[in-house]
């Protein structure tokens, strides 16, 4: 772990100036989302009890936040600045956002699910294999558990080639070996194409596996959280 | 009886009347033969005339059988027709005011009268009119205020003193033949009804014949309609109709010679003539085959329309959604008939979308399309109500994940809500194919009862019903849609588990 981290910092270094700028505010009904968020690393995680905001923050920095207001902007890019109109559509944003609850096309076969942004066959089929589910890749969703979709959701993301991984609760249904091993690919993925990830969870132990920096997220607020790696 | 017309006179006293009063129809290539809207009355006789006149020479007839007086103001409307024969003066008369027929062409056709009957079995049945007040009986079946039959009934109750009396017990029938159905299964004690419609029923005896003078004789009145094409050829029908042949035809069954009726007299009718043949113009068959095709292009017709309907109102909102909801579920509420009423105030040949479709060679009143589009429009509300029940279920953040994976809306759409919601949509299908097969009240308004081109089962049945020998007919086809409805419940409840077993792939983990 320790010395992954320290590959990341490096990697994170380079990318500096091409970082992560997030001034959003998203009114909703249950929370009142309002974050002035600069990640100074490469692969965060945002901690915090459900309902804080943390899957509306993903989903405002994914593009599918219609009430999104503020401005964001990733790697010199601007993806929303409600001042001068600009919302850049979600499938424009190229981001590989991984749903806590999976969300596999229960009418595609895993396979297809995997390929679906439009991935080769080589690249499915070993993305499969590091993700286990070589055996399982012509099953539909439904005759998976809820670990395996989980992994399917996971691959189906990082095979769209992202420029940002947005993981919310991605390891919640895995059992913990096989969260280390998981949890590493991803780690090694993320190194590998100089990936960020922001990753929300409101287990410690789920950032610990990924992330370099740490922040908590409490009733649409976020702070930094002394216990940064 | 009158005297029968030479075509060669009658072309020299109604020159083609149809280019002064021809509005806006399109040229049509000529059709192969005449069409006739006759009173139902006539739907047993008619095509054993037209057989005569065929054999004579003449070209091939359709007819077209309903009460007259819905068949008057379909003649108004422009249906298709060449030759009108109304049971009565009185709704040729109002198409002449109106210039749907040709006032130089009315002639008498031939004659009918009113008789009292009974359910086989009454006991001690009235021996004339005026003793029906007497008799204590609980209802009496008279056909349709507007109907012919149903207005002579009127008269002569009144000529006899009894109507008031009366009044409380008298049941209204739409037309003769199910007026006589209800006096048939003794839904009624009693009913005036037609001698020839009386004498082709075995379940019910004739109490008496009405006389006398003081109300009018029931006659059959035949016109050449206005917009024909083919004004000589319909004439020389009429002509026909009203010669020696068609005389004796009509006598057979029990009809009287046009002309003026001789004063009634209350002649005892014989059981044997109850013996006698008769045809029914419907072809089950062609009912079935039109039924199939209608509900289908209905379906077909519908398809993209109802799937963009039900997904703007699931997906969307805007200003006025509300209301279209409203407006699109209307059919479901309005009646039937009304419906069919607002689609021929829109689109008959008389309103200017109407003319507009007409020109371009699609007119909707009286034909096939207009029976698929009174099919569709009443099908529709079901059709979108599935389809946006289908749209609601489909978590829509699955087309959220889509985006994020960089496919857009509209591939989104085809590639995951479309496939996700295929099951629904289906089953609205389905529906609405089930709807269309029911389809009566509709169609029949906006599309008429047109053997061969709009009457459909639901169409045929209703005329069957009006027909005396149509029981075989009748049976068949309440078989064939019986069978159809079912096959398509069947259809529907399957694809409502696929679609709940496709849910449950996400939901029920």
């Amino acid at each position: 772990m320790d010395v992954e981290a320290m590959d990341a910092r490096a990697t994170t270094g380079a990318s500096e100036g091409v970082g992560l700028h997030v001034q959003v505010r998203v009114p909703l009904d249950a929370i009142d989302l309002d974050v002035d968020w600069r990640p100074e690393r490469h692969r965060v995680a945002i901690l915090g009890p459900s309902g804080s905001g943390k899957s509306t923050l993903l989903r405002a920095l994914a593009g599918l936040e219609p009430h999104a207001v503020g401005r964001v902007s990733f790697g010199g890019e601007v993806w929303l600045d409600s001042d001068s109109g600009i919302s850049k559509p979600a499938w424009e944003r190229n981001v590989g956002w991984v749903p806590q609850d999976a969300l596999l096309f229960p009418h595609l076969s895993l396979r297809e699910n995997l390929a679906y942004a439009g991935a080769g066959s080589a690249d499915v089929e070993s993305m499969a294999e590091s993700l286990f589910l070589t055996d399982l890749l012509d099953r539909r969703p439904r005759f998976l558990s809820g670990g395996e979709r989980q992994r399917v959701a996971l691959g189906r993301a990082l095979l769209s080639n992202p420029q940002l991984l947005l993981l919310d609760e991605p390891f919640s249904a895995l059992d913990r070996p096989l969260r280390s091993e998981i949890a590493a690919m991803v780690r090694a993925f993320a190194q590998k194409n100089g990936t960020p990830i922001v990753l929300v969870s409101h287990d410690e132990h789920d950032a610990q596996l990924v992330a370099e920096e740490r922040w908590v997220l409490v009733r649409g607020r976020l702070t930094a959280d002394g216990a940064s790696a | 009886m009158a005297q029968p017309l030479s075509a060669a006179t009658v072309r020299e006293t109604a020159p083609s009347v149809h280019v002064a009063l021809g509005t806006g129809q399109t040229p049509e290539e000529p059709t192969a033969g005449l069409v006739v809207l006759a009173a139902s009355s006539l739907q047993d006789v008619l095509p054993a005339v037209a057989r005569a006149w065929n054999a004579s020479g003449g070209v091939p007839v359709r007819f077209g059988f309903d009460a007259t007086s819905r068949l008057a103001p379909q003649i108004l409307r422009g249906a298709p027709a060449d030759v009108f024969i109304s049971a009565d003066d009185e709704w040729i008369r109002w198409l002449e005011e109106r210039g749907g027929v040709d006032g130089a062409s009315i002639r008498p056709v031939a004659t009918n009268q009113l008789v009292f009957v009974v359910p086989n079995g009454s006991s001690d049945p009235p021996r004339d009119a005026r003793s029906i007040g007497d008799a204590g009986f609980a209802r009496i079946a008279l056909a349709g205020e507007n109907v012919p039959a149903g207005r002579y009934a009127r008269a002569a109750l009144e000529s006899a003193g009894v109507w008031t009396t009366l009044v409380p017990t008298v049941i209204r029938g739409g037309s003769v033949r199910g007026t006589l159905e209800w006096v048939a299964r003794a839904e009624a004690d009693g009913g005036v009804v037609y001698r020839t419609d009386a004498l082709t029923e075995s379940r019910v005896s004739l109490a008496f014949a009405f006389e006398g003078e003081g109300f009018p004789a029931p006659a059959y009145t035949g016109a050449v309609t206005s917009r024909t094409e083919q004004p000589e050829t319909a004439e020389a029908f009429l002509a026909f109709m009203s010669g020696t042949e068609a005389a004796t035809l009509l006598a057979a069954s029990g009809f009287g010679p046009a002309g003026p009726p001789a004063t009634q007299r209350s002649t005892p009718l014989s059981d044997s003539s109850l013996a006698r043949a008769s045809s029914v113009s419907v072809n089950p068959w062609s009912a079935v085959r039109l039924s199939l095709i209608v509900a289908l292009s209905a379906v077909l017709l519908g398809l993209v329309p109802a799937v963009a309907t039900g997904w703007i109102l699931a997906r969307r909102d805007f200003f006025g959604k509300s209301f279209v909801s409203m407006i699109v579920m209307t059919p479901l509420v309005v009646p039937p008939v009304v419906t069919g009423f607002l689609l021929l105030s829109v689109l008959g040949r008389e309103s200017a979308l109407g003319g507009v479709l007409s020109a371009m060679g699609l007119p909707i009143p009286f034909t096939l399309l207009g029976a698929t589009l009174a099919a569709l429009v009443v099908g529709f509300p079901l059709y979108v109500m599935a389809i946006r029940a289908v749209f609601d279920t489909v978590d829509r953040r699955f087309e959220e994940v889509s985006w994020t994976l960089g496919v857009p809306k509209a591939r989104t759409f085809r590639r995951i809500s479309l496939p996700l919601a295929l099951p629904g949509i289906a089953a609205g299908a389905v529906l609405a194919f089930a709807r269309s097969l029911g389809e009566f009240g509709a169609t029949v308004v906006l599309a008429g009862n047109m053997e061969g081109e709009t009457r459909t089962i639901a169409l045929a049945v209703y005329s069957l019903l009006e027909s005396p020998t149509g029981r075989g007919a009748t049976w068949l086809l309440v078989i064939a849609s019986v069978i159809l409805s079912l096959a398509a419940l069947l259809g529907f409840e399957g694809l409502s588990r696929w679609q709940r077993r496709r849910m449950e792939d996400h939901h029920g983990r």
